[in-house]
């Protein structure tokens, strides 16, 4: 934990690297989806366009939750919480995907799909 | 008492109170965003209409996230300056923070109001038009006369408002209003109408009304008494008064019949018997009150009142309100007028269309719009000369595949959609208004500068009411990506000023706290300071999904 006012003095360079970096990873996202030789994929928006610009945006989400919100030496105790969280997030897309596309369905009431 | 482990970490967890906290909380705003989140993936996915892409301006949204992520740095260096106990930076660094607050909430408002003020119709063939709606003007005033409209031109409601052209004319002669639900201000505002026609509103019939048991009728109000909320106000009054009173009545006969009944059937199942309790209606009769369900009024002479399409639902010859005023009179020509049209969209109409196996182009032709307004056809003309460029551009810089087939083709939404840009792009190419680099500035907070491109760029348009399948603003109701668009940004933008008034009251408020206990200041600002974090950890996505893809 950066508490001491030296490692402060330190973490004062990295959060004005980071963003920085964020700053950049803004313009980069911008960039992806407006520029046309940097489209991926096919021409216009597919799903290519998706896997990347949502990358950017997790690897910038990342940055801001590792750095600035300390998670990098955050305590154990923090880690299960905010995981609980996430966990119950994916488990809510999750199970919804699953209940959408689930697999056993009976023809005669799905008449149609 | 004192609250342990606010300042020294718990030896357990190694973790202060607000942290355990925050995170806590924090993993609950998880939840709740991401469920947000997933619902947009979903809805996506299974739209069963052309979906959005990429129609909110880029730039706003692009100022706000460095705003946020600027203001992230600025709030982590407002913790490290009270950890390192330098107060003036602390606050410095801090009041930008809640600057950029400000800024960013500015921004949104700039992008809500102008969505709020955009017009959309979806015809009832699945074409799109959207644009902006003229107000109504005077009888005799020329829309298009060369002078500006002044104030005095528009017709204004009974709220001293202009109206839009979206509204349901009815040339009204009879109203039978609800006497429980009747709603007061369209009451003032029909009332307003018909004295603007020189029409009067008058009671249709003597009301007469039993108001005592086993009294006369009284007259409530005689033929020919003017409508007034006040008038209508002791007509319901009445009523209610009335149906308690009966239904009290009808209560006490029932529960007499049911003592009779289960004395004359002792032992047996009441169910067995229930059909057989029933009240005498024909006792009754002489004791109950006249209930006064709804009141007619005729206007006259007729006069033509109009209706906002979202509260009446129109037929030819009765009408009837959301407040179940029936409104009897002959329905007249109600067409939606478009002051500037700014984009055509045919892809909703191509989708259905190639569900049906129909091509897309002849489709098209067959729309009411193509059909019926030259500067669509026009327009429509000039876009496939720029979709035959599109192609041929892409078939130069990416070249075929194996079969022969383009590798990158246009688009849906570059097939069938003209925006704003498209129609300034042709005005240019035609040589007519020129926009000033200001003013295309502004173009990306406001929307198309009408005045600056003026009607050769944007043509008026009128839509027959029998054209009209939905029309709304862009806004939730429009479709799901807008509701969800405004959901989560409306939403994050409360965690935004919410947040923004946490850190104020460190800012504006913490020097005493500072003064007597600076590390426990410094703890409440880093929990502050988390929450800020995960605000902009939602813009972090919010930005791309919404505006970029």
């Amino acid at each position: 934990m950066a508490d001491t006012p030296e490692a402060i003095k330190k973490s004062v360079r990295t959060y004005l690297f980071v963003g920085g970096v964020l700053f950049v990873g803004t313009i980069l996202t911008v960039m992806v989806a407006t520029i046309p030789w940097m489209d991926v994929g096919k021409h216009g928006f597919d799903k290519w366009d998706a896997i990347l610009g949502l990358t950017i945006a997790t690897i910038k989400a990342s940055l801001v939750a590792f750095i600035f919100m300390h998670l990098n030496h955050e305590k154990k105790a923090v880690y299960w919480l905010f995981a609980s969280g996430l966990c119950m997030v994916c488990s809510l897309a999750g199970l919804t995907a699953l209940a959408m596309w689930d697999p056993i369905f009976d023809p005669l009431f799905y008449s149609g799909h | 008492m004192e609250i342990p482990y606010v300042v020294t970490p718990r030896k357990d967890t190694g973790l202060f109170n607000s942290k355990v906290a925050i995170w806590l909380f924090l993993a609950s705003e998880v939840m709740l965003f991401g469920g947000f989140f997933s619902a947009y993936v979903f809805l996506r996915i299974g739209a069963d209409y052309p979906w959005p892409e990429r129609t909110l301006p880029v730039l706003p949204g692009l100022i706000n996230t460095f705003v946020l992520i600027g203001s992230s740095v600025t709030v982590v260096f407002a913790w490290a300056s009270l950890k390192m106990r330098e107060w003036r930076k602390f606050q410095i660094f801090m009041g930008i923070t809640v600057f950029c607050a400000l800024v960013f909430m500015v921004l949104k408002g700039i992008e809500y109001n102008v969505k709020f003020h955009h017009q959309a119709l979806r015809l009832k063939d699945y074409s799109i038009v959207e644009g902006h709606l003229g107000y109504e003007l005077k009888e005799g005033v020329d829309p298009h006369h060369a002078g500006e409209l002044k104030d005095e031109d528009y017709v204004l409601n009974h709220n001293g408002e202009r109206v839009e052209e979206n509204v349901i004319y009815v040339e009204a002669s009879k109203l039978t209003y609800s006497t429980r639900r009747f709603y007061k201000p369209w009451i003032e505002e029909m009332l307003t109408q018909a004295e603007h026609h020189d029409s009067k509103i008058v009671l249709a019939a003597d009301l007469t009304a039993v108001t005592k048991e086993k009294k006369a009728p009284e007259l409530i109000a005689k033929a020919g008494a003017p409508l007034s909320i006040e008038l209508m106000d002791r007509i319901q009054k009445i009523h209610l008064a009335a149906a308690a009173h009966n239904s009290a009545l009808r209560t006490e006969a029932l529960r007499e019949e049911w003592k009779e009944a289960k004395k004359t059937h002792k032992g047996v199942s009441d169910w067995k018997y229930a059909s057989e309790v029933n009240i005498d209606t024909k006792a009754l009769e002489p004791l109950l009150l006249t209930e006064i369900p709804s009141v007619g009024f005729s206007v006259d002479p007729p006069a033509r009142l109009d209706f906002a399409p979202r509260d009446i639902k129109e037929a030819e010859n009765s009408s009837v309100l959301r407040d179940d005023t029936v409104v009897e009179g002959k329905l007249l020509e109600s067409p939606m007028g478009f002051h500037y049209v700014d984009a055509i969209d045919f892809q909703y109409l191509v989708m259905k269309a190639e569900e049906k196996g129909l091509d897309p182009e002849v489709a098209i032709e067959n729309s009411w719009l193509y059909k019926n307004h030259e500067f669509v056809r026009n327009a429509w003309e000039w876009h496939r000369g720029e979709i035959d460029k599109l192609k041929a551009d892409l078939l130069k810089n990416y070249g075929t595949d194996k079969d022969g087939n383009p590798k990158r083709e246009p688009t849906h939404k570059e097939l069938y959609r003209m925006g704003w840009q498209d129609f300034g792009k042709m005005a240019d190419d035609h040589g007519n208004a020129k926009v000033s680099a200001m003013d295309q500035l502004g173009e990306n907070f406001f929307g198309p500068n009408y005045h600056a491109r003026g009607k050769e760029t944007f043509h008026s348009m009128e839509v027959p009411r029998e054209q009209v399948g939905f029309a709304s603003k862009f806004m939730p109701a429009w479709n799901t990506y807008y509701a969800l668009y405004f959901t989560i940004t409306g939403l994050h933008g409360l965690h935004v000023i919410g947040g923004a008034l946490v850190l104020a009251y460190y800012l504006f408020f913490g020097r005493k706290m500072y003064l007597s206990n600076p590390e426990w200041l410094a703890n409440r600002v880093e929990i502050g300071g988390l929450f800020w974090h995960f605000v902009d950890l939602v813009w972090i996505f919010v930005f791309p999904i919404f505006y970029l893809m």
